[in-house]
């Protein structure tokens, strides 16, 4: 059982990153946006708008946002994989093949975690050489790491399930906007979620978006804690990107285990 | 051609020769000595909304043989497919695969079996050697044993010129091709083939029978294979259960199933009540079976050399009903079908 279940993982996950990038769409589409709200938009709105928090310029805070806009955004144009390869691929093939069947939602998970790694990298590195200043050390990349990897699973775990549930391209394609982008905007990715009206910072203290971000600017920008502050209003940073990291955790075992759930319902009869 | 595994090597010839061999079981069911490759008792399934798929199907399948399920869209056949690969959850009743029950032991019942679905079911994005390597990682072969493997039934299936290419580049014939080379990797016990000429070309058809009949002859493979055409049923299968709305209504060699009915058959396509004509028929001395009615025709099994239709004819004028058409012809397990079941099979439906 423990061999299956890991020769089923390796194969799974090996298959699913090669063919995002083999289709290009998982990998080019999500890494599009957030390229030009990093390189482009951000350091227009610093010049337009100058900057609100001591701690950090402003270019440098919205492309740090871009990241926590780009993780869902692949974490969805992946999840339409679920429903090609159900409809016209391979999924019976997969079910007919002797290893545990939940390792197949959790390999598509853990194949897109390392592409969003990936494309994080290639974000913040472009990011870096436009300008934004980002001041981190080996404990702020591993707050930085546990804050992509969390957000990936979380919205990975949510794509499937979508996916499996709605079964249409064309209906989940629908969905993109308002799962990837709308809770971006209330997540404290151009302004602080202080600002917000009072509801919907309640809100936006729940969303994992609004977590992740502020663990990640915790981590690549040392003494930018304001998002987690925001958020908890402890005095302990380590505390409340730690409690952060717990809330995605959760949100992570959620969604998994819903997409595991969804995928035996929907694939058995 | 590359040598490949013969386990005990079959031609089509000794087919009737093994048929008549089985002895009886219960209810007429043949049942041969040794363990059954796959083993189907009292099989039910409902699916959500009371749609009775399954109503208690029982059948076995032996080494090295090809048995059919053979009737219309709907009969059941792929849902007991689905079962046995355990895509389908059963709501009552026992399936095995190589003495594994398929509910209890799937992972175990698994290895021991391959699969080509009634559609094509392939990673599209890749190459066909790419679609058999995933296939050999996941059955846990290590990479040597599946290059291996990969090399020997891409020969044995006539694949190697394309297997390099991208799938989406296959045509329906050689999609079915490499599904079946897949299939046969991790060199499984049982062979599921689910509708496996359905939108094929004739052409194409008659390759992948001659493809079927030649991996049943090399690798002596058990082969379940569904299917609604009669002829392909006729030609392929040692036995032949036919499914008629979730239930077996008959199962034997399509031979013996055609014998049953007499060698030839008288079809009288009447103007008037035709139950009237087969009183009249029946008691001629040709009759082998008993004459049955379907629409306006009346359908005569005919003793060896029977045919007299001038006598049929003559006894159906006394009896004062008007005859439309007279013919008669060999027996097919078409005619089978329409005694046991009441229909026929017309593009895949009951008619």
């Amino acid at each position: 059982m423990i061999q299956a279940t890991t020769m089923g993982m390796s194969t799974l996950y090996q298959r699913r990153l090669a063919l995002a990038f083999k289709t290009r769409r998982g990998v080019i589409v999500p890494l599009t946006a957030p390229l030009i709200f990093a390189l482009v938009v951000a350091p227009a709105l610093a010049e337009a708008l100058g900057g609100f928090s001591p701690d950090i310029d402003y270019m440098t805070y919205v492309a740090v946002a871009a990241a926590v806009l780009l993780v869902p955004l692949t974490s969805m144009f992946n999840g339409l994989s679920v429903i090609t390869d159900a409809k016209f691929g391979i999924t019976k093939e997969l079910l007919a093949a002797p290893i545990p069947r939940t390792t197949i939602p959790l390999a598509n998970a853990l194949s897109i975690l390392t592409l969003a790694l990936l494309q994080a990298a290639v974000l913040f590195l472009a990011a870096a050489a436009r300008g934004a200043e980002f001041d981190t050390s080996g404990t702020g990349v591993l707050w930085l790491l546990g804050g992509v990897a969390l957000l990936s699973l979380v919205t990975y775990g949510l794509a499937e399930m979508l996916a499996l549930a709605i079964g249409k391209a064309d209906e989940y394609i629908a969905m993109i906007p308002a799962v990837a982008i709308v809770p971006w905007f209330f997540a404290g990715s151009l302004f602080s979620i202080e600002v917000l009206p009072a509801p919907l910072q309640q809100v936006a203290m729940v969303l994992p978006w609004t977590h992740a971000l502020a663990v990640i600017r915790y981590g690549l920008v040392e003494g930018s804690d304001a998002g987690l502050a925001d958020i908890w209003g402890l005095d302990s940073e380590p505390l409340m990107a730690g409690l952060s990291l717990l809330v995605l955790a959760v949100f992570a075992v959620v969604t998994l285990t819903g997409a595991v759930k969804v995928f035996g319902r929907k694939s058995l009869s | 051609m590359t040598a490949v595994r013969f386990k005990s090597p079959r031609t089509a010839a000794n087919r009737g020769e093994r048929a008549a061999e089985q002895p009886e079981g219960r209810e007429g069911t043949p049942v041969a000595a040794g363990e059954p490759v796959v083993s189907v008792r009292e099989l039910r399934k409902t699916y959500a909304g009371g749609v009775e798929a399954l109503k208690g199907i029982s059948f076995d399948v032996h080494e090295g043989e090809l048995f059919g399920l053979l009737g219309p869209n709907g009969a059941g056949k792929s849902t007991t497919i689905g079962i046995l690969t355990t895509t389908v959850r059963p709501s009552g009743g026992e399936a095995c695969l190589g003495g594994e029950d398929v509910r209890a032991n799937s992972l175990r019942a698994r290895r021991r079996m391959g699969v080509v679905y009634q559609e094509s079911v392939l990673d599209n994005e890749f190459s066909g050697r790419a679609n058999l390597r995933l296939h050999a990682r996941l059955w846990g072969m290590t990479r040597a044993e599946g290059e291996r493997r990969i090399a020997e039934v891409a020969d044995a299936i006539g694949l190697e010129g394309i297997l390099d290419r991208g799938v989406r580049t296959y045509s329906g014939g050689q999609r079915r091709r490499l599904e079946i080379a897949r299939a046969l990797l991790s060199e499984p016990d049982v062979l599921f083939l689910d509708e496996p000429t359905v939108g094929l070309d004739p052409a194409s058809r008659h390759g992948l029978w001659d493809l079927i009949q030649e991996t049943r002859r090399r690798y002596a493979v058990s082969i379940v294979l569904t299917t609604h055409y009669l002829d392909e049923a006729e030609r392929l299968c040692d036995r032949v259960a036919i499914v008629h709305e979730g239930r077996i209504v008959a199962l034997d060699a399509p031979e013996r199933l055609i014998a049953s009915l007499g060698e030839e058959v008288l079809e009288l396509r009447v103007r008037a009540d035709a139950e009237e004509a087969v009183g009249a028929v029946a008691a001629l001395p040709l009759a082998v079976g008993e004459p049955f009615v379907i629409g306006n025709t009346v359908t005569v099994p005919l003793k060896r050399g029977g045919g007299n239709g001038a006598q049929v004819m003559e006894a159906v004028r006394d009896a004062g009903i008007a005859v439309e058409g007279i013919s008669v012809r060999r027996t097919t397990l078409d005619d089978v079908f329409l005694r046991v079941t009441g229909r026929r099979i017309e593009n895949g439906k009951a008619a």
